[in-house]
Order: C-alpha cells, then structure tokens, then sequence
C-alpha cells in the first residue's frame, strides 16, 4: 500500500470544559478528497489544527505525508497548504501581493499568475482585499493554500457563509486539485458538500468519530433507501398518534415529517390512509432517497443542521 | 527557496507598502507631532504670547478712581480692558473674566476667578506691583525693579518653549509607537489568526517579527529627522549635545517602548481590551512624564512615583543632551532606570508572548 497522506492515532483533546477530540483514528491515502462532516463543534477544526501543527495534542500520534508532525514540523508546512476558517489578511493589499508574499516563504511555488487562473481572480488581481466579495476573499485564501504545490491541502470548512453559486465555483477549485493529484481534507458540515466531493469521509459528533465510509456506502449501510415527507405550511404539527396508527417512526422536522421507509411503494397508500383517518392537513408529499443527513441523524438522534 | 535575509527584506518591504497606503496612520505618525510643535511652539513663543487681560472697571461718571495705579498699569505687561460695572458684571458672570480690577468704595481691589488661578494670580501680581510702584511715585520716590534674564535650565543659550517641547515629543513618538503601533498591532494579528495562518508556513516567525519591528525603526528615525528639521527651521532649535549621544538616547527608548508593546499585548486577548490596558499606561505617562511641562510644582510623592515610569527619565535624560548639551554620564541613573524597563519588559514578553 502506497504511503499515508495522513495517518492518525488514539488522537484526544481535552479544553477545560470540553472533550474536543475523543480516541481518534484517521487513514487518509493519496490523492483522495476526504471529509469531516459533523456539526459545529463536533471536534471537526481541533482535529485538523492538531494535524496542522497548530495545537498541540494531549495524546497520539499524527503522521502527515510519511512524517512524524512533531519530528518534521518545518519539512511537513513546506509540503502541505492550509486554509483555516477565517484568514486574516491586510484590508489593503491585492490579490497579487498576498500570493507573492505568501509564495516567498516557500521552497518550491507555483507561478502567481497560474493560481490566480486557477482561483478565477485573474480580474481581481490588483483590486484591494476589502473590495473583494465573500467568495472571492475565500477563494484568496484557498489560492494561499496552493502557493508551495503542495501535495496534501487542509480547507476547514471552506463554504461556510459563501452563496450557492460562489460554493459551486470552490468545488470546481477542489475537483481541480483532485485532479492535479493531491490529497484534500476538508471539513464541513453540509452534507450536500460532502456528498458531491469527498471521495470517503468520517462523520464526527463530540469529538469522536461515528463512522467512515464512502458516501454512496455511508448511505447504503442505513439499509433505508428511501424517505416519505409529509410538508406543512408553517410548523408541522405534533405526530405521536399518527406515527402509533401508521405503526412507523415519524421525525418531526420544521415543517416536515419524516417518515423513512425500506419499502415505500407499501408504505405511501398506508401512510395516506392514516393521514386521512387524523384528518391531518398537510400541503404536499415527497419521496426522496435518503442522504448523509438520515446517516447522521440515525447515528446521533439529531439533525446536522441544528 | 529565497535566503532568509531576502524573506526579511519582502517581509520589510510588504510593510511599508502596505503602511503607505493608510493615509490616517501616516498622518498621526508623522504630521501630528509637527502640527503639535508648531502649535505650542507658536502660541507660547517667548515674549510674544497672548498678554493677560485685566478687567478694569470704570467709575460710572467716567474717569479712574487711581490714575496713578492706572498710569502704571498703562506701561505694563497686561492688556487693560475698561468695562462699565454692569458689562464687567456680565462678563465675569460668563466666566471669561480671570482678574478684574473694581473699585467698590473707591479703594482698588482684585477679583480674580478661582477656575483661572494660573493666570488671574500672576495678572494680580502684576497689578500688586504696579500699585506699590504708584505709591512709591506719589510719596516722591523712584522705584526700580530687579532684572530678569530669561534662559533654559542648565544651559546659557535662551532657549524657547519649542526646544523644550521638542525633546518630549520625541519621546511621546516612541511611546506611542512602541504602545500602540507593536502592541496594538500585535493583539490584532493574534485575535484575527495572522499569526496563527503564519504558524501552518515554514516561515520563521522572528522573520516576520524582524519584518515589522525593521520596519517600525525606520518610522522613528523618519518621525524623529521630520521633527528635529523643523524644530531647527521653524525655530532654531539644534541639537547642543553630540549626535552620538542623541542617537544612544534615541536607541535606548525606542528599544524600551517597543518591548513595552510586545509586554503589555500579551495581557489583552481582544484590541478592545487592549485598547483599556495601554491607554491605563499612556495617560499617565503623557501627563506625568514632563512632556508638555515639568512636574517641579508637583507633590514630592507623585514626582518620585513618575520617575518610576520609564517615560519621565527618558525625556530627561533626552532633554539634557538635546537641550542642554549634557554627556550620558550626567544621568546615569534615569538612563540605567529606563535600561532596566527595557530588559524587564523584553524578557516579560519573551516569557509571555502567545502566537494564538
């Protein structure tokens, strides 16, 4: 088997009020994206600043890139590029600079103008960073993390705050570095977003991981393949004596119920039944496959969104 | 890979490049401290400031009541202003009056407005004098005065009030610099996770504390040549020491107030909060350290407690070389005492400096 990008074991972390990483184990190969996915405060970013460098850990063993991190510190941050939640840059300075700077402070650095190709600021390259918008600014600072070449990027939760179609356009930068060859961990907690690029990833909840899977896998280990949802206009009503009479589970959800189903074709004519004998007023229906947000709330009896 | 004496000089030079374009920066760095000397050194230029008003209140049937007190007064330093009684009434009730000469019975007396005792006093004294003088003149005899000679402590060449502000000035730059353009500047790289996005590269980091304190050295020397080239041409103001010993001076605090900065940053965990803790050291040491004015008239307790802050021997010890041509062995003590804050604030924030 070819070398780790990242190998992790019996990683812990304790803050004074908080377990932030319980026992954690992590294999992550080459050239594969892989995600974090919990909700906040799952131990999701104290586990990559661990394996960044950044905080120290109370107990295990991190290896980046075949090298012990405590060992090859200044080695691994020349190898690796790292885009933390919020970068910090001057107010004023460009696009171009930032890239220049940062370069400098490496071995090895890809042509500016190329990243700046890449992260589609070519436009923006002498406008002042104040000036940019959100998803520029992001962008920026994924490009920061691509200046040294390097073979593994961290991005902790790279979308977070960005509008869809600025999201859309980091997943392309994240499929390209896929395609370049280099090993990408990401964290995030929306599951659509680890749904369309991680190739594996592990679902995290206080600190410990739940599972690791492919996110197909993940999905098919549920044996529920799909979900009947019944909407509500405004907040869906209470369900308990409908859930006994159609003799299912039914997840209250905002304006939705959901009820998950191995069998739907038997279950919608049942379900309708039920629903008309309680005179329930719900305003549609829908069916749809069930997705990583069914794996986590199964797993940890909770929503990612919450 | 670029050698590490290359990074520090990008590193120097993003600095300044990206300081040249915060306009406001550059202008209470380098103008404020000017438009301060020249301000003060104008107003208070010797023998030509503004002169104390009296408030002379006339007799209602016109005429004085003591033409002799008012003959001397007429040749004196203060600038008369004869009001009827009831405009001198309104006036005084307005505040604007600091001494007022009445004649509530035909005698002289002096008024003078307890919120400006400073210059009611000394305009009252001048009015004491005169009236003595009046006196002596109506019984026959012809007073004289003893001279006064104006001239700067220490020295025999007559010095300005510019020449004694410059030295503080001077000083105050690098406390404000070292206060708040390192310590400020320090907490908000800490709190907006510069350092710590500086921390996942392989840069060194004393390079990029090398970078910003480089950088900060040439705003002092820049700061301090404006100041000294218009000290000397808006108002002859030169140095009378040597330019060895000015520099020593000069290394000593910047090297002092800096340390200060990265000391005191590592108190604060948001600039809100540092923003309370330097202005707790910044007031006193401004009002206190003899900047604007010597604490000569002061409590004896509170003079022993300034020379404690590192900022009152400075000015002093810089203010004897500047102004007076001293040598450093002159003032051992106050230049060890700011020595000794250098080394104790610099191992502090050693100890004590966080990246994150």
């Amino acid at each position: 088997m070819a070398e780790l990008a990242l190998r992790v074991r019996g990683l812990r972390k304790r803050y004074p009020k908080v377990l932030a990483v319980d026992d954690v184990d992590l294999d992550v190969a080459r050239g594969e994206v892989f995600g974090l996915l919990g909700p906040n405060g799952a131990g999701k970013t104290t586990t990559l600043e661990i394996v960044e460098g950044l905080t120290p850990a109370d107990a295990g063993e991190v290896q980046v890139l075949g090298l012990d991190l405590e060992k090859h510190g200044r080695e691994i941050r020349s190898r690796f590029g790292v885009q933390l939640q919020s970068t910090s840059l001057y107010n004023k300075v460009t696009p171009r600079e930032a890239l220049e700077l940062y370069g400098s402070y490496y071995p090895k650095r890809r042509p500016t103008a190329e990243l700046l190709d890449l992260i589609q600021l070519a436009d923006k390259a002498d406008a002042y960073h104040v000036t940019l918008s959100g998803g520029q600014q992001q962008r920026l600072a994924i490009g920061l993390a691509l200046v040294n070449d390097p073979e593994l990027v961290f991005l902790d939760e790279p979308t977070t705050g960005l509008d869809p179609q600025a999201r859309r356009s980091l997943w392309e930068i994240v499929r390209r570095m896929k395609a370049e060859g280099r090993t990408v961990i990401l964290t995030t907690h929306y599951m659509e977003e680890a749904e369309a690029l991680c190739d594996r990833l592990a679902i995290m909840d206080h600190g410990r991981i739940l599972t690791v899977g492919t996110p197909p896998g993940l999905v098919q280990e549920l044996r529920i393949p799909s979900v009947v949802e019944l909407a509500f206009d405004g907040i869906a009503p209470e369900a308990t004596s409908f859930a006994r009479r159609l003799g299912h589970p039914v997840e209250v959800r905002g304006g939705l119920w959901e009820i998950p189903s191995q069998d739907p074709k038997t279950l919608l004519p049942q379900l309708l039944d039920a629903a008309e004998a309680e005179n329930v007023p719900f305003q549609q229906i829908h069916m749809r496959r069930a997705t990583l947000e069914d794996v986590f709330l199964q797993r940890t009896g909770r929503s990612l969104r919450e | 890979m670029i050698g590490t004496f290359d990074m520090l000089r990008r590193q120097f030079v993003m600095e300044w490049k990206l300081y040249s374009r915060d306009r406001a920066a550059m202008f209470w760095t380098f103008f404020f401290p000017i438009l301060l000397l020249l301000g003060f050194g104008v107003i208070f230029r010797s023998g030509s400031g503004p002169a104390l008003t009296l408030v002379v209140v006339s007799a209602p049937e016109g005429g004085s009541p003591d033409a002799g007190l008012e003959a001397a007064l007429e040749h004196g330093p203060l600038k008369l202003m004869k009001l009827s009684a009831a405009d001198a009434e309104a006036r005084w009730r307005k505040g604007e009056t600091a001494a007022q000469l009445d004649f509530p019975s035909g005698t002289p007396r002096l008024r003078v407005n307890s919120y400006l005792t400073a210059q009611g006093g000394a305009a009252a004294q001048v009015v004491q004098q005169a009236y003595l003088i009046a006196q002596a003149k109506s019984r026959g005899s012809e007073p004289s005065l003893i001279p006064i000679v104006m001239e700067s402590p220490g020295h025999t060449r007559s010095a300005t009030y510019a020449a004694f502000l410059l030295p503080g000035l001077l000083g105050l730059n690098l406390l404000t610099m070292g206060l708040f353009s390192v310590g400020m500047v320090t907490v908000s790289y800490r709190e907006k996770g510069k350092f710590r996005r500086l921390a996942v590269t392989p840069l060194p980091k004393w390079v990029f504390l090398g970078g910003q304190v480089l950088h900060r050295l040439t705003i002092v020397v820049i700061q301090s040549t404006m100041l000294l080239l218009v000290g000397f041409f808006g108002f002859g103001i030169r140095n009378q020491g040597s330019f060895a010993s000015l520099a020593f001076v000069m290394t000593l605090g910047t090297a002092c107030f800096m340390a200060m900065g990265f000391a005191l940053s590592s108190f604060a965990e948001t600039t809100e909060a540092y923003a309370a803790i330097s202005n707790l050291c910044f007031f006193p040491m401004m009002l206190l350290s003899g900047v604007y004015f010597t604490l000569d008239a002061a409590p004896r307790w509170l003079q022993t407690a300034v020379i404690a802050l590192p900022l009152s021997p400075f000015v002093k010890a810089l203010r004897a070389v500047f102004n007076d041509g001293a040598g450093l062995g002159e003032h051992t003590f106050g230049l060890l005492l700011v020595a000794l804050w250098t080394l104790a604030a610099f191992s502090f924030a050693v100890k004590r400096f966080r990246w994150s």
